[in-house]
């Protein structure tokens, strides 16, 4: 379709295809929203905005394009524009920097930690890990459930949320970096982490324990 | 000294997240290879990294995967039904043209050309009728 045909086309015709092409996405975006949102009433209300925006402005979408990205875009931008504006939640710091690369010190992990965290975080159920995404920072769960749920890449998703791309990685590093902390925390609450241990030496269990030195 | 050999242990796993991201074109992703070529734990540590970085996609695309409820399915269609049917179409309909075309020649031989189009349209608004009954 050339940009002269969207030109002829009728209100009726782009309705049909916004039906046919964006509405498919109803589900993908309604389980995002609700990691936006955090609840299902303000998940509903802000998906049914974002199709009524996306419908609004469809004429302006370029055929071909990334559908989903597009819808991704009002998505998040009418979340921050719209739901974030009424609560008064502080941001992350506001000078952002980016410091994936002078992110605290890791160290390595012991090869037993690495089998308990691997097994530990199998056996989590759903609610702790939608517990866990809930957990950490705005910024920083909306970066990661793009990159880790919806499969886009850190430049698309510089797109989606307006920041550059450096700002993704930074908050991609942060956001895994504190999430695995807290599944890996719940998992230990579980008793996952000493109960998978295959020895009985208190040293060893220990080792386990000590995943990430600060 | 190489510059990329004094680079530690910290700095390298910490830049992790551009192997994972696939971005490597960046200058950093070269020295994070040259010390991986020489540091095992390094090498053990980023293959760990890559299987709990799949494990978690794994864990959260399995969590996250809720279906809207059919009344937001129902209230989103309804909406775009009613925004269509609320508008209008505009159609420009040309009823009929006609040129006049004069040609004049003066005492000196100048020929003078003219043409002049005459056209009568009307532009009709008119409401969509939404195609209820789609082919699904």
């Amino acid at each position: 379709m050339t940009s002269t045909d969207l030109v002829k086309e009728s209100s009726a015709d782009r309705a049909i295809r916004f039906e046919r092409d964006a509405l498919v996405f109803t589900n993908q975006l309604y389980a995002a929203a609700l990691r936006y949102t955090k609840n299902p009433h303000d998940a509903k209300d802000l998906v049914q905005d974002t199709y009524m925006k996306a419908f609004s402005s469809f004429h302006q979408f370029e055929p071909g394009t990334n559908l989903k990205a597009w819808l991704y875009r009002v998505l998040t931008t009418t979340f921050i524009n719209t739901y974030r504006k009424d609560q008064r939640r502080p941001q992350i710091s506001g000078a952002e920097i980016e410091d994936w690369q002078l992110a605290s010190a890791a160290s390595h992990s012991s090869n037993l930690g690495k089998s308990a965290e691997v097994e530990a975080l199998e056996n989590l159920p759903d609610s702790d890990i939608k517990r866990a995404l809930n957990e950490i920072p705005e910024e920083f769960r909306i970066a990661v459930y793009l990159a880790d749920v919806e499969g886009f890449s850190y430049k698309e998703i510089a797109e989606i949320v307006g920041v550059p791309a450096g700002t993704v990685m930074s908050r991609l590093h942060r956001g895994r970096k504190q999430l695995r902390e807290r599944l890996t925390e719940y998992a230990k609450d579980l008793g996952y982490s000493v109960k998978t241990s295959k020895s009985s030496g208190a040293e060893e269990i220990q080792e386990s324990n000590r995943e990430e030195t600060p | 000294m190489n510059q990329f050999e004094v680079v530690p242990c910290n700095q390298i796993l910490n830049s992790f997240v551009l192997l994972l991201e696939g971005n490597t074109d960046l200058p950093m992703v070269h020295t994070i290879e040259i010390h991986l070529s020489e540091c095992p734990n390094c090498t053990a540590e980023l293959a760990h990294e890559k299987k709990m970085h799949s494990l978690i996609q794994d864990v959260l695309r399995r969590s996250c995967c809720e279906t809207a409820p059919d009344e937001l399915h129902d209230s989103i269609f309804q909406q775009i039904h009613t925004q269509t049917a609320g508008a209008f179409t505009t159609e420009v309909l040309t009823e009929f043209t006609m040129t006049e075309i004069s040609i004049e020649i003066d005492e000196f031989g100048t020929i003078e050309h003219r043409e002049i189009t005459i056209e009568h349209t009307e532009e009709i608004r008119y409401q969509t009728n939404y195609p209820n009954e789609r082919d699904s």
